[in-house]
C-alpha cells in the first residue's frame, strides 16, 4: 500500500510490475500515468492470446504495494493518433445495448439457444428485440421458442424468408460446432458470437 | 464551413444565442463557443484531462468491456463509458461479477450506469483491447503489418531503399526536380539497354526499312525535280486554301466568337478591322480568319467610306445620299454601259446618285405606286441617266429604298422628287418586269416603298445587268428589276399577287413590323443599295472596268478577310483587280440584281466566270476554299457577301443595323475605324449611314424579332431562323419583290431606319464601287459584302432580288413561271408567300451573285457565308433553316427539305423546261440540272458552265450557268453549311435554289439572303474581275452592257424580268467563259 515515493515516476514505454493491495500481480508496458490521480495505465499481453489486441490495466497506484520497473523506456513513445470519437461512442452504446438485451433475455428465462439465436440475428439485423420470450425482428417477424426455423412467423415476404435463412444457418453452424466440441451454454454463446 | 455556418447562425440569433441554444444552429454555436472558450481553460487545468496520454488511452478504451475492482474486492463488470477529470470512471450496464460461474445476467442485476470514484478503484482490467479500433490513421507500420488476411503474424516490413537499385535511371529524386530534359534521350535509352540488358538496338535513323532514302545527285534531272518540288511546295503553301486552312488552325477566335457570339461590336470591329486593314486582294486571302465578318464589313466600310457616304449626304436625304452613291455607281453603271462610264463612276457617282432616281424609274414601271416612293427614294436615281439610272435605279432604288426608307422618316419628299425618275425607270423595269405588276400590286400595298424597293431591286438587277451593259442598265435594269420583281412574283406563284402581296404584306407588315422590317429591309435595301452601289460600280465596271476595280477590291478585301482560301481569289482578284472591278461591279450589280438582274447576271457571270473558276475550285473548296479556288475575287466577293449576309442574318436585325451603320458610318465604326475613315473620306454617306445606323439598329432588332417567327413558317427550318429576319425583310422584301421599287417603298414605309440602313448600304456600295473605283471594286465588293449583310440585304432584298427575280421571274414566267414562281412562291409561301417572293427574288439575286462570284466567289461567299452565315445562322439560324428549306425546295438535294422547296424545284424544273424564255429555261434547266446534279456543286458548276458557254451568247445560258453556279455556290454554301448544302440541292435549280435560298433566307433571314445575294452578287462581279475576267468581265459586261440593253431586250423578249437575268447571264456568260477559261 505504499504510495509511490516522491519523484517516482513512470515514463511511457517502461515495463513495470505492480502488486496490488488485493494481491494481484500486474505487469506491463506503461502507456500513461497521471500523477495527480495516481492512475497508471499498463498494456499487458492479451489474456486471450489474440494478436493485434492487448489487455489494458488501469491501476490506482494508491492501492499498489510494490512497483518495480523492469526496464526503462528505450525509445520515445510513438505519437498519439487521433481517435474517432463517434466510433468509440457508438461502440459504447452498442456494447451496452447488447449487454442489456442479453441480460433481458437471460432474466426472461430464454433458453441458451434462444439467446444464441438472438445474438446471431442481432449481428445481422440490428432491429431485433425480445418480446417476452419471443424474438421480434424488424417488428415483422416473430420467432418463438424453441426458436426453430418453423417457429419463424410473420407476414410472408422477403423479411420472413430472410430471417428463416439466418435461423437456419445459425443452427447449422451451431450443430457443426457442437460436433467439434461440446461447449457449455456460455461457450456456445461465445462460439456463436465468434462464428458470427 | 461548419464554423462559418455556426457563425452565420450565431449572427442571426446572436442576441440570445449564447444562452438559449434553442435551435441546432444555436446549439452548435454554443458548442462552438464552449469548445473555443471552455476547453482551453477548464480541460487543460483539470487533472487527467491534462494528461494527453492518459486521455488518449482512456478514450480509446471507451466502449470496451472491463472488470473493475474496488477497494472492498468487489468486481464490477460493465462497459466503460467515460471518465472525469478526476479519473472517476463510469461503467454502463454494470453488474457485480459473481465469483462463481456466472449463471447469466439478470436484468435486475444490471445497473444502467455506475460512477466509480477514482479513489475507490483499485484496478480496471480491459480485455482484448484493439488500440487501432478508433484510429483514424490506419496507415502505420502497426496497422499495415497487422493487415494480413487471416494471418496473425507480424509482417516483416522492409525499408524502402529509395530506388537505389535504379541508380542507373536517375541519381536521386532531386534530379527529377532539376532535370529539365523531356525524358530520356533515345540514345541514352539505347545505351542503357545495351549496357544493362545487352540489348542492341537496330534503330536506323534513315528509316531505310520504311522508306527509300533520297539519292541526291547533281544531275539535271534531279535538280529539275528538286526545283519542281520546291515550286510545288511553294505553290501549295502560297495557295489560299492552304493559307486559309492554316489560318483556321491559327484562328485564335473562340468557337463562340466565330459562330455564336452576337456582338455587334465585333462585327463592327471586324468590318472596321477589315476596312481599316484594307488589304490588297493578294494579301486579303491571308486574312482568312476573319473573312466572313471582317471582309464583308471591310467591304462595307470601304464602300460606305468610299462613296456612299458622300453621295448620301449629297443626295436628298437618305435616298439622295444612297441615291447619289447609287447614282454614282449607276452613273458608273449607266455610263457603265460603256466602260468609261464605269470608270467615270468615281466622278459620275455623284451625278449618278443624283440620277439614283433612275432606280425609282425601274421600280415605278414595275409598280406605279412604288414609283412615287421610288421616285422619292430614287429621286436621285431619276437624275441619273435612265440606263445608268436603271442600274443606278437598281442601285438607286436600293439606295433609294434605303433612302426612301430613310426618307420616309425624314426625306420621303425628296424621294418623291426622285420618284419621277424612279417612275420612269420603273417603267423601264416594268416592261421587262411584267412580273412587276405583281410588284405594282405590292407597290400598291407597299406603295411608293415597294416601288422604291423595286427600284432598288431593279437597280440591282440593272447592276447585275449592268454587268451586261451599263447603258442598257437602266432599261435592262428596269427589265432586270422588273424581271426580278416579276421573277419573284413568278418564282413565287405569287408573282404578281405575291409581289403585290409581298408589297402589301410588306406594306402591312411594314406598317406594323415595317418599322422593323423596313429597317431591316432598309438595311437590306441599304445593303442592296450598297450592293447596288457596288452593283453600279460593278455594272459600270461590268460594262467597264470600274466595277471590276471597285467591286473586286471590295470583294477582295471581304474575301480575303473572310477567307484565306481566297488566296487564289486574291490572285484572281489581282487579275480581276483590273478585271475585278467588273466582278465586283458585277457582283455589285449582281447583288443589286440579286433580286433579278444581279442574280441573273451575276449568276451567269458568276456562274460563268466563277462557275468555271469555282467549278474547279468549288469542288475542292466546296466549302470555304471554293472561293479561294478560282475567282478569288468572286470568292472574296461571295465570301464577303456571305459574311455580310451571315452578319446580316446573324445580327439579322443587328446585322442590318450594323450594316446600315456600316454603310452610314456605323459600319465603319463597327468594322473598323479605318473603314469608317475611308468611308467618311470617300463619301458623306457614312455620316448619313451613321445617322441611319442608330435607326437601323433599332429597326434591326425589331425586324429580326418579328421576322424570325414568321419566316420559320415560310421556309423550312433553315430559313426559319432567318425567317424572322426575313419575314421582316420579307415585308420589306415583298415590297421590293413585288416590285423592287415596292420593296424599297416598303422599306421606306417600314421605317426611316430602313432608309438609313439602305442609305448606308447605298453609301457603302456607292462609295466602294464608285470611289474606290479601281481598287475600290474589291473594297467595294468587300464593303458590299460587309455591307453585304446590310447592303447585301438590301440588294438581296431589294434590287438584286428584283432584278434577278425579274429575270427569273420573267424567265420563270415565260419558261416556267410556275416552277420558279411556285418554287419561289413555295418557299415564300412556306415562309411567307409574299415574303417568299421578295426573298426568292433576293435569293435568286444572291444565287445569281454566287454564280457570278463564280466558284471562287461561291467558295468565298460560301466560306464567308459559312462563317457569317453560320454566325448568322447561330444568331438567327436563319441561314440554316433557309438552306434546309432550300434543300427541301430543291428537293433534289434534300427532298425532305421543305416540300415547297421541292415543289419549287419540281416546278422550277418543270417550269424551267417549259419556261418560254430560253435563258430562263436554260437557267432553269441548268438550275434543275444543277439541282439534280446540284447535289454536287461541281457538277452543277460544270453543267452550268457547260451550258453557259454555249448559252454564253444567249443570255440564258449564262444565266443558267450562273444560276447553276449560283446554285452551286449556294450549294457550296450549303455544303459548308448543311443549310447551304440543302440549298444547293434545292438550288440545284440554281435560280430556283438561289431564289429558294433567297427565299428561305429572305423568309428566314432576309438579311442573310440579302447578304448572300449581295455577297454572291458581289462575288460574282469580283469573280469576274478576279478571274482576270475583270476586263473580260468588262468585255462581258460591255457585252452585257450591250446586254443591258440586250438584257432589257432579252428581258423584254423572253420576259422583261428574264431580260435582266439574261443580261446578267449574258454578262455572266462571258464572264463565265472567262472564268472557265481562267479555270
Amino acid at each position: 500500500m505504499a504510495a509511490p515515493g516522491p519523484g517516482e515516476y513512470f515514463s511511457v514505454g517502461s515495463h513495470v510490475s505492480c502488486l496490488t493491495c488485493l494481491g494481484q500481480q500486474l505487469q506491463g508496458e506503461v502507456v500513461a500515468f497521471d500523477y495527480q490521480s495516481k492512475m497508471l495505465t499498463l498494456k499487458c499481453a492479451p489474456s486471450s492470446g489474440k494478436a493485434n489486441v492487448s489487455d489494458v490495466v488501469l491501476i490506482n497506484l494508491a492501492y499498489v504495494s510494490e512497483v518495480d520497473i523492469i526496464n526503462d523506456r528505450t525509445e520515445t513513445p510513438p505519437p498519439l493518433a487521433s481517435l474517432n470519437v463517434s466510433k468509440l461512442a457508438n461502440r459504447a452504446r452498442s456494447e451496452k445495448e447488447d449487454k442489456l438485451s442479453q441480460a433481458y433475455a437471460i432474466s426472461a428465462g430464454v433458453s441458451v439457444e434462444g439467446q444464441q439465436l438472438f445474438q446471431t440475428i442481432h449481428k445481422t439485423i440490428k432491429d431485433c428485440k425480445w418480446q417476452e420470450k419471443n424474438i421480434l425482428v424488424m417488428d415483422d417477424v416473430v420467432i418463438s421458442p424453441p426458436y426453430q426455423v418453423e417457429n419463424c412467423k410473420g407476414k410472408e415476404g422477403s423479411a420472413l424468408s430472410h430471417v428463416r435463412k439466418i435461423v437456419e444457418k445459425h443452427f447449422r453452424d451451431v450443430e457443426s460446432q457442437k460436433s467439434v466440441q461440446r461447449p457449455q451454454a456460455q461457450q456456445t454463446q461465445k462460439d456463436s458470437t465468434l462464428s458470427s | 464551413m461548419s464554423m462559418k455556418q455556426a457563425g452565420g447562425n450565431r449572427k442571426p440569433g446572436s442576441g440570445a444565442a449564447s444562452g438559449a441554444g434553442g435551435s441546432g444552429g444555436r446549439q452548435n454555436l454554443g458548442r462552438g463557443r464552449h469548445s473555443a472558450k471552455g476547453p482551453s481553460a477548464a480541460v487543460v487545468s483539470n487533472g487527467v484531462y491534462a494528461n494527453m496520454r492518459m486521455v488518449h488511452v482512456l478514450t480509446s478504451l471507451v466502449g470496451t468491456n472491463c472488470e473493475l475492482k474496488v477497494k472492498n474486492g468487489m468486481v464490477y463488470d460493465g462497459v466503460f463509458k467515460t471518465y472525469s477529470p478526476e479519473c472517476d470512471l463510469v461503467l454502463d450496464a454494470a453488474n457485480i461479477k459473481s465469483p462463481g460461474p456466472s449463471v447469466g445476467l439478470r436484468q435486475e442485476d444490471l445497473v444502467d450506469s455506475i460512477i466509480f470514484k477514482a479513489s475507490d478503484v483499485v484496478v480496471v482490467h480491459f480485455r482484448d483491447v484493439d488500440f487501432n479500433f478508433a484510429r483514424k490513421d490506419n496507415f502505420t507500420d502497426t496497422a499495415v503489418g497487422g493487415r494480413i488476411n487471416g494471418e496473425h503474424k507480424e509482417k516483416d516490413l522492409e525499408p524502402w531503399d529509395g530506388g537505389r537499385q535504379q541508380h542507373m535511371v536517375s541519381g536521386s529524386l532531386e534530379s527529377l526536380d532539376t532535370d529539365v530534359s523531356n525524358g530520356w534521350d533515345p540514345n541514352d535509352m539505347f545505351k542503357y539497354n545495351e549496357e544493362q540488358y545487352g540489348i542492341k538496338s537496330t534503330y536506323d535513323s534513315s528509316l531505310s526499312t520504311y522508306t527509300v532514302a533520297l539519292e541526291r545527285d547533281n544531275s539535271e534531272e534531279f535538280l529539275k525535280r528538286e526545283a519542281r518540288a520546291a515550286q510545288l511546295a511553294e505553290e501549295i503553301e502560297a495557295s489560299s486554301t492552304y493559307k486559309s486552312r492554316v489560318a483556321l488552325e491559327h484562328d485564335e477566335r473562340s468557337e463562340e466568337e466565330k459562330y455564336t457570339a452576337v456582338v455587334r461590336g465585333e462585327r463592327e470591329q471586324h468590318t472596321l478591322n477589315r476596312e481599316n486593314k484594307y488589304i490588297p486582294p493578294g494579301q486579303r486571302n491571308r486574312e482568312g480568319m476573319s473573312w466572313g465578318a471582317g471582309r464583308q464589313n471591310s467591304p462595307r466600310l470601304v464602300q460606305s467610306s468610299s462613296g456612299p457616304p458622300p453621295p448620301r449626304p449629297g443626295l436628298h436625304d437618305y435616298t439622295p445620299s444612297s441615291g447619289a452613291d447609287q447614282r454614282v455607281v449607276n452613273g458608273g453603271a449607266t455610263s457603265c454601259p460603256s466602260p468609261s462610264s464605269r470608270y467615270q463612276s468615281g466622278p459620275s457617282p455623284l451625278p449618278p446618285r443624283a440620277a439614283t432616281p433612275t432606280r425609282p424609274p425601274s421600280r415605278p414601271p414595275s409598280r406605279p405606286s412604288r414609283p412615287p416612293s421610288h421616285p422619292s427614294a430614287h429621286g436621285s436615281p431619276a437624275p441619273i441617266s435612265t440606263i445608268p439610272s436603271r442600274r443606278m435605279s437598281s442601285e438607286g432604288p436600293p439606295r433609294m429604298s434605303p433612302k426612301t426608307q430613310r426618307t420616309p422618316r425624314t426625306h420621303r419628299v425628296p424621294p418623291g422628287s426622285r420618284v419621277p425618275p424612279g417612275v420612269d425607270f420603273m417603267p423601264h423595269n416594268a416592261p421587262g418586269e411584267v412580273p412587276v405588276p405583281p410588284a405594282t400590286r405590292s407597290s400598291s400595298s407597299g406603295g411608293t416603298w415597294s416601288s422604291v424597293v423595286s427600284g432598288a431591286h431593279r437597280p440591282r438587277s440593272p447592276r447585275q445587268n449592268s454587268m451586261g451593259g451599263a447603258s442598257p442598265g437602266p432599261p435592262s435594269h428596269p427589265s432586270p428589276q422588273i424581271g426580278s420583281a416579276p421573277v419573284e412574283p413568278v418564282t413565287t406563284p405569287m408573282s404578281v399577287s405575291s409581289p403585290a402581296a409581298s408589297p402589301a404584306t410588306n406594306m402591312a407588315t411594314t406598317s406594323s413590323a415595317e418599322a422593323k422590317d423596313s429597317r431591316v429591309q432598309a438595311t437590306r435595301q441599304n445593303s442592296p443599295t450598297a450592293n447596288e452601289e457596288n452593283m453600279k460600280p460593278l455594272e459600270s465596271p461590268s460594262s467597264i472596268s470600274r466595277p471590276l476595280s471597285k467591286g473586286p477590291p471590295s470583294m477582295a478585301p471581304d474575301h480575303r478577310k473572310q477567307i484565306d482560301n481566297l488566296k487564289k481569289f486574291s490572285a484572281d482578284f489581282r487579275l480581276q483587280s483590273s478585271s475585278n472591278p467588273d466582278p465586283q461591279f458585277q457582283q455589285m450589280v449582281t447583288k443589286p440584281p440579286r433580286d433579278t438582274g444581279e442574280k441573273s447576271k451575276q449568276l451567269p457571270l458568276d456562274k460563268g466566270l466563277e462557275g468555271s473558276e469555282e467549278g474547279p475550285v468549288v469542288p475542292a473548296r466546296s466549302n470555304k476554299p471554293d472561293s479561294p479556288g478560282a475567282p478569288s475575287p468572286s470568292l472574296s466577293s461571295t465570301l464577303c457577301p456571305a459574311p455580310e449576309q451571315n452578319r446580316g442574318p446573324e445580327v439579322t436585325s443587328q446585322g442590318v443595323q450594323t450594316s446600315a451603320p456600316n454603310f452610314s458610318g456605323g459600319p465603319k465604326p463597327e468594322d473598323k475605324e479605318e473603314d469608317e475613315a475611308d468611308q467618311m473620306r470617300k463619301s458623306t454617306l457614312n455620316p448619313n449611314a451613321h445617322e441611319f445606323k442608330p435607326r437601323v439598329f433599332t429597326p434591326q432588332p425589331k425586324p429580326a424579332t418579328t421576322p424570325t417567327p414568321p419566316r420559320p413558317q415560310g421556309q423550312p427550318s433553315p430559313s426559319i431562323v432567318m425567317q424572322q429576319p426575313q419575314q421582316v425583310y420579307f415585308p420589306q422584301m415583298y415590297p421590293l419583290t413585288p416590285v423592287s421599287p415596292g420593296v424599297q417603298k416598303s422599306i421606306i414605309w417600314k421605317s426611316p431606319a430602313m432608309y438609313h440602313v439602305q442609305m448606308p448600304h447605298m453609301t457603302l456600295s456607292q462609295s466602294k464601287p464608285y470611289r474606290p473605283v479601281p481598287n475600290m471594286p474589291q473594297q467595294r465588293s468587300d464593303q458590299h459584302h460587309p455591307q453585304g449583310t446590310p447592303t447585301m440585304m438590301h440588294p438581296a432584298a431589294g434590287p438584286p432580288i428584283v432584278a434577278q427575280s425579274p429575270a427569273y421571274s420573267a424567265q420563270y414566267f415565260t419558261c416556267s413561271p410556275q416552277q420558279f414562281t411556285s418554287q419561289q412562291l413555295m418557299p415564300h409561301y412556306q415562309s411567307q408567300a409574299q415574303h417568299v417572293f421578295s426573298p426568292v427574288i433576293q435569293g435568286q439575286a444572291r444565287m445569281m451573285a454566287p454564280p457570278t462570284h463564280g466558284h471562287p466567289g461561291q467558295l468565298v461567299s460560301s466560306t464567308t457565308q459559312y462563317g457569317e452565315q453560320t454566325h448568322t445562322m447561330y444568331v438567327s439560324q436563319g441561314p440554316m433553316p433557309q438552306q434546309y428549306a432550300h434543300p427541301n425546295t430543291t428537293l433534289h438535294p434534300q427532298p425532305s427539305a421543305t416540300p415547297t422547296g421541292q415543289s419549287q424545284q419540281g416546278v422550277q424544273h418543270g417550269g424551267n423546261h417549259p419556261a418560254p424564255s430560253p435563258v430562263q429555261q436554260h437557267q432553269a434547266a441548268a438550275a434543275a440540272q444543277a439541282l439534280h446534279m446540284g447535289n454536287q456543286p461541281q457538277q452543277q458548276m460544270y453543267q452550268a458552265l457547260a451550258p453557259t458557254p454555249p448559252s454564253m451568247t444567249p443570255g440564258p445560258n449564262p444565266q443558267s450557268p450562273q444560276g447553276s453556279f449560283s446554285s452551286a455556290q449556294q450549294a457550296v454554301y450549303l455544303h459548308p453549311q448543311q443549310m447551304q448544302h440543302s440549298y444547293n440541292p434545292s438550288h440545284m435549280a440554281h435560280m430556283q435554289q438561289v431564289s429558294s435560298t433567297f427565299r428561305s433566307p429572305s423568309l428566314h433571314s432576309e438579311y442573310i439572303l440579302y447578304e448572300q445575294a449581295h455577297i454572291q452578287s458581289g462575288m460574282v462581279p469580283s469573280h469576274h474581275g478576279n478571274p482576270g475576267h475583270p476586263q473580260m468581265m468588262l468585255m462581258a459586261t460591255q457585252q452585257p452592257g450591250g446586254p443591258q440593253p440586250q438584257l432589257a431586250q432579252n428581258a423584254l423578249n423572253p420576259i422583261p424580268v428574264s431580260s435582266t437575268a439574261h443580261f446578267s447571264y449574258l454578262a455572266h456568260p462571258q464572264v463565265q467563259q472567262h472564268h472557265q477559261q481562267q479555270l
